[in-house]
């Protein structure tokens, strides 16, 4: 099981490079908090469970409030392919299947990395994703085991 | 009855059932327990194959029923939870829509749905697609930029004009996307009630499948929503997800105003032929259903394979059954064949001894007892039936000289072969049987006619008397048969059988080579000589013989010039007997040799008395019979006598008849020959009863001549004995022999054989024959 985890990742980071080769001009994904937290690192594993609402804690037993980006954002489905190998289509069903049958509901989403940045300090949302090149002061980047 | 020879393996098959008989009755009702041993046996066996082939059905429609009924329950509890799912999530968007529109109605037209979004009441924009339309179908609001403008051709806008409830639309396909969604819609109307357009949300159909789980509903189960109008808005089976398709709304969806309870249904389902455990449930308050189903043949795949499972261990068991069996039925079988075996060895063994105790080993004929068994099984069923028979009792005659010249082999050769001719020559029902010895019996069923007993009798002498060719040598016997019948010379086996015996002894003395019926008569005769047979046995120990002497006389002097010693017998209750009685019986059972040695020793003894008393020397003569004649130890006896007594042997004469020469000449006249040697005289007695030869008398030398009395009783009055004595004598004469007329009674008799110049005489005439004289022996014995 945990060996064809990992073999899923493997594939998932390899395809990740692939897709950087092509759009290494634009973008390349970054996890990032309100430049206050303490949580600096996390595994894809973890990111995954949080982005997918099957965890709501940070290891360190803080509530964590994840923020995605607009369904269509390149970050998004890049995001999603980074921790969780899924593709747009397979979040989606995902997310309809917990939303269906009430157990879950999906994160707050933002319509761009300004956004995101500006919903991280303000609006109780404490997890979210950007381009790299839209990093500054206000938010942290963690680290991705 | 005949009894074969050579068949020592079994009784013969008409012989009377003998005790042996129970044994087989025995050995069949072990052979039917046995049988009854094996069909329980079967029975058993295919009781117990029925009973694993019913164990096993059973188990597998019980199985099969529990799958059934775990199916449907299953069918029952998922199509609950389903319709809770669904119904809860068309709550939820109608709950958004009808926000959208009251914040529409209320005069936001512009940013409703901003406004509803910061409440947290707009349906997540990444599933749904929310909008507004105005009253002429152009849309005016929406979450996402809208491809068409305008919805006034869609039947749900067209509907919302009617009604104002919560709208469904068909499923339509996104013509870019190709994924079928689905619109809800409500209406949004003005204050004073007239239409001002729709609040709709359009949600890919699949959203309402998202919870098909394949662990719950496996590959081939269903999940869908059913219009009232039997288009299926979605319906899922494993990741097959197709929309718009039509179905029996009615025979899928009973009617749910009469059902209290879900309705578990076993439907092929007719939109893939799927045959499924079926719930169909409308929803309240909504125009749809929710159908859920679970693959039958997935369901009971457990079962299936649980059910292939027993089958085989069945079969196997079955198989090891039937092998089992087979290998019992085989050993059982072995057992039962060696059983058998040595029950019949047994069997066998049995009848072979009772074959032996019941049948002579020699000829292989009935013996004694089994003739005793079949005469008084006889007896009792001729008795029974009135019926006759007739016994024959035979005897060889002179076997016990062959026995003793040729040998015992030559004698049991003799035995077999008499025993088939005896055979061949009677009827099938006739039975042969060996007493021992030389005699045999047959007994003759249905039969005592005197004449047809005649011929069977002579036709026994005459297969008898055909020569026997035994170790090379050719052989002439003849036998002597006694013939009784039933119920005239007895009635029981006893008395039958001793009456034969009495019969044959007469045919015997007949002159053997002969038969005889058994008469009273014979009866009188034969007990007589029965009683003589016993008492002579013990006559000479007892000293119940005497010795009779008759002087013999010379004719011109006068004179004794000896004596012929005549045996006599004092029987203590029968008084005198004859010789004649007695005689032939002594020679038949050889008593006569020990009883002649007693005659020529007492006779010497007798002379030398005599001699002794101062008498002059007198010649004692003493008669040889045939017996005696040819006994192996005559001559050593008489020497014995001779030197015992120390008579001078001129002094002792022998007699032997004319007969006795005749039967083995040469034999005779080697005997006389040594007899001669030892000094003793020999006259030959009975002359002139029979023909003999002058050149036989040469041959022999005689010392003395004895005429018969019977031809010197007619002397007298007949001419031709005359003659014949007169030639006689002549012939003595020539020959120098003593003459010595016997029988002489009369002075006539004596005054004719003196002018005929006979030496002596002898008779009544010149002295009764008596005892030694008391005065001439008492002083010696004093």
């Amino acid at each position: 099981m945990s060996h064809n985890k990992r073999h899923n990742t493997f594939i998932g980071i390899a395809m990740l490079t692939a897709c950087f080769v092509v759009a290494n001009v634009h973008s390349e994904v970054v996890v990032v908090v309100a430049a206050n937290t303490s949580v600096s690192k996390l595994s894809k594993n973890q990111l995954s469970k949080i982005f997918l609402g099957k965890s709501r804690r940070f290891p360190d037993g803080s509530r964590a409030v994840p923020l995605n980006q607009n369904e269509g954002n390149l970050e998004r489905d890049s995001f999603y392919q980074l921790v969780s190998g899924k593709s747009p289509s397979q979040v989606k069903a995902h997310w309809s299947k917990l939303i269906f049958t009430g157990r879950g509901q999906p994160p707050k989403e933002a319509s761009d990395d300004a956004a995101v940045k500006y919903l991280l300090n303000n609006n109780g949302v404490n997890i979210g994703y950007i381009d790299r090149k839209a990093v500054d002061d206000s938010v942290k980047i963690v680290a991705i085991k | 009855m005949t009894t074969q020879l050579g068949t020592n393996t079994a009784p013969q098959k008409e012989e009377p059932p003998l005790p042996s008989d129970t044994k087989q009755v025995t050995a069949s009702t072990k052979q039917t327990k046995f049988g009854v041993v094996h069909s329980v046996f079967f029975t058993i066996v295919i009781a117990s194959i029925i009973v694993l082939w019913t164990i096993t059905f059973r188990l597998i429609d019980n199985d099969f029923a529990s799958s059934r009924l775990t199916a449907a329950r299953s069918v029952g509890a998922l199509a609950l939870t389903y319709e809770a799912q669904v119904v809860r999530a068309i709550r939820e968007i109608d709950q958004s829509l009808n926000v959208v529109k009251r914040s529409y109605e209320m005069g936001n037209e512009k940013k409703v749905l901003e406004l509803v979004n910061e409440w947290g009441l707009l349906l997540p924009d990444f599933l749904f697609v929310t909008g507004t339309t105005d009253a002429d179908g152009n849309v005016n609001n929406s979450t996402r930029a809208f491809k068409k403008t305008t919805i006034a051709d869609q039947s749900y806008f067209l509907e919302q004009r009617e009604f104002d409830h919560l709208a469904v639309s068909q499923p339509w396909q996104d013509p870019y996307t190709k994924v079928w969604k689905l619109t809800f819609s409500r209406r949004i109307s003005t204050p004073s009630g007239a239409f001002a357009g729709i609040a709709f949300t359009s949600v890919d159909a699949s959203y309402f499948v998202s919870g098909y789980e394949v662990a719950q509903l496996g590959q081939h189960g269903v999940l869908g929503i059913l219009g009232t109008d039997g288009v299926f808005r979605t319906r899922r089976s494993g990741e097959t997800i197709i929309s718009g398709e039509r179905a029996d709304y009615n025979l899928l969806v009973p009617d749910s105003d009469e059902l209290e309870e879900q309705e578990v249904q076993l439907l092929n389902n007719s939109w893939d032929q799927v045959r499924r455990y079926t719930v169909a449930t409308k929803l309240y308050d909504f125009p749809l259903a929710v159908i859920l189903g679970l693959s039958e043949e997935e369901q009971l795949e457990a079962s299936t394979r649980l059910r292939q499972h027993y089958l085989q261990r069945a079969t196997g068991a079955n198989i090891i059954i039937l092998i089992l069996t087979a290998m019992l039925y085989y050993l059982s079988r072995q057992l039962q064949k060696s059983r058998q075996r040595i029950m019949d060895e047994q069997i066998a063994h049995a009848r072979q001894v009772e074959y032996l105790a019941y049948h002579d080993g020699l000829t292989d004929l009935p013996n004694r007892s089994f003739f005793s068994h079949l005469l008084s099984h006889g007896i009792a069923e001729a008795k029974r039936y009135e019926r006759r028979f007739a016994l024959l009792f035979l005897d060889l005659d002179r076997f016990k000289i062959i026995n003793d010249t040729l040998g015992h082999d030559v004698g049991d050769e003799l035995l077999i072969e008499v025993a088939t001719r005896l055979n061949a020559s009677l009827r099938e029902t006739d039975t042969v049987a060996r007493l021992g010895g030389d005699e045999f019996v047959v007994l003759l069923p249905d039969m005592n006619d005197e004449k047809q007993l005649s011929a069977v009798a002579r036709k026994i002498l005459k297969a008898v008397a055909k020569p026997f060719l035994l170790s090379g040598q050719e052989l002439r016997v003849t036998v002597s048969i006694g013939i009784s019948a039933f119920p005239l010379d007895g009635e029981d086996e006893q008395t039958l059988v001793k009456n034969a015996d009495i019969a044959m002894y007469h045919a015997k003395e007949g002159g053997k080579n002969n038969f005889c019926f058994y008469s009273k008569e014979l009866s009188a005769d034969s007990l007589e000589r029965l009683a003589l047979e016993s008492s002579l046995r013990l006559a000479l120990e007892r000293d119940e013989f005497i010795l009779h002497y008759q002087e013999k006389h010379d004719l011109r002097s006068g004179e004794v010039t000896g004596a012929e010693a005549l045996l006599r017998w004092q029987h203590p209750t029968l008084g005198q007997v004859q010789p004649l009685q007695f005689l032939p019986l002594a020679e038949e059972t050889g008593l006569i040799i020990p009883l002649g040695k007693w005659v020529i020793e007492t006779a010497c003894q007798q002379a030398l008395s005599w001699l002794e008393q101062g008498l002059p020397p007198r010649c004692i003569s003493v008669n040889l019979t045939a017996r005696q004649f040819t006994d192996a130890h005559l001559l050593q006896d008489i020497s014995d006598i001779l030197q015992t007594t120390g008579l001078n042997p001129a002094h002792l004469e022998l007699e032997i008849t004319e007969s006795l020469l005749l039967s083995n000449f040469d034999k005779a006249l080697e005997t006389l020959g040594k007899i001669k040697a030892l000094g003793v005289r020999i006259a030959i007695d009975n002359f002139g009863t029979s023909y003999t030869l002058i050149s036989t008398l040469e041959k022999f030398q005689f010392d003395t001549l004895k005429i018969d009395g019977s031809v010197i009783r007619d002397i007298t009055n007949d001419p031709s004995d005359q003659q014949l004595t007169e030639a006689i004598i002549s012939v003595g004469r020539t020959m120098a022999l003593t003459i010595v007329a016997e029988g002489v009674e009369t002075q006539a008799q004596a005054d004719f054989l003196l002018a005929s110049s006979c030496d002596q005489v002898q008779g009544f005439y010149f002295d009764t024959p008596g005892p030694a004289l008391p005065q001439q022996t008492a002083p010696k014995r004093l």
